[in-house]
């Protein structure tokens, strides 16, 4: 199948591919399918492309890349919509998929949402944000990033504020 | 803030329309029940932070943003573990062009 994005150009996907979020995520509630894309180049990040909006996608990080002991708390509901077992959390790489929805504001050092991370069941692809309201986890956890390199690079930094 | 000492069972009322009811209290932990109109969305406060911050991450997400995002990850770890050369320090070629030629 194929879907024309804006930023990635057309991309092809399996149907088996498509995560399936029954209630979309906040702020997007009627947003239900995205595909997962990856760039060898800038591994781990993770982009979550929406197969309904072409301009909309999120960056997201494994939350493991971000926190190694990262410990999930999903609530009975968001385990009854990922068909998952309501009596154990589930295993993050065998059994589900955890990413962070990364955010990078202009002038704003970037943060992931720990708090709400996407969780995809790998067994049938049905995903949620879930968010975990008692884990202690914060929606503005700040990312380990060098500062920007403005004096070595100075386009980098300049580039996306000017117009050409 | 207003403060308001409530038992369960008891009720505030807020404006002719909305009733929050003190539902079950246990250790730490409160059950609220709340009466709205339709037209008020009644949220956890977390659904409120995350989707702003949903909004907040769709509006810059971009190939480019990303790739300067894995530039700076990849910086600050190389820079965690040998502190020797500069020139390891300094980004890469390839991004840099690509943002500027893109933007």
């Amino acid at each position: 199948m194929q879907f024309q994005t804006r930023h990635f150009g057309t991309i092809e996907y399996d149907s088996d591919s498509v995560f399936e979020f029954p209630a979309g995520l906040p702020g997007f509630e009627d947003e239900r399918e995205f595909v997962a894309l990856e760039q060898p180049h800038i591994r781990p990040i993770v982009f979550l492309q929406s197969l309904r909006r072409a301009e909309l996608c999120f960056i997201t990080l494994p939350v493991q890349s971000i926190e190694p002991a990262y410990r999930l708390s999903l609530s009975a509901e968001d385990l009854r919509l990922l068909e998952l077992p309501e009596e154990r959390q589930p295993e993050i790489g065998s059994q589900v998929l955890c990413l962070a929805i990364v955010a990078v504001a202009e002038g704003q050092p970037p943060t992931a949402n720990l708090l709400a991370p996407v969780v995809v069941n790998l067994a049938n692809r049905r995903a949620v944000q879930a968010i975990m309201s008692d884990s202690g986890y914060s929606h503005r956890h700040p990312l380990p990033v060098a500062p920007r390199e403005e004096h070595a690079c100075s386009s980098c930094a300049e580039g996306s504020a000017r117009p050409l | 803030m207003l403060i308001v000492r409530r038992r369960v069972g008891q009720a505030i009322v807020i404006g002719e329309q909305v009733e929050i009811h003190v539902l079950e209290i246990q250790a730490g932990r409160v059950k609220l029940g709340v009466v709205a109109p339709k037209e008020i969305p009644v949220v956890r406060a977390e659904v409120k932070l995350t989707r702003q911050q949903n909004l907040e991450a769709a509006g810059g997400a971009t190939p480019q943003k990303a790739a300067e995002l894995a530039q700076r990850l990849r910086s600050r770890a190389a820079g965690a573990q040998t502190r020797s050369a500069g020139q390891q320090e300094s980004p890469e070629q390839g991004p840099c062009s690509e943002i500027s030629g893109n933007a």
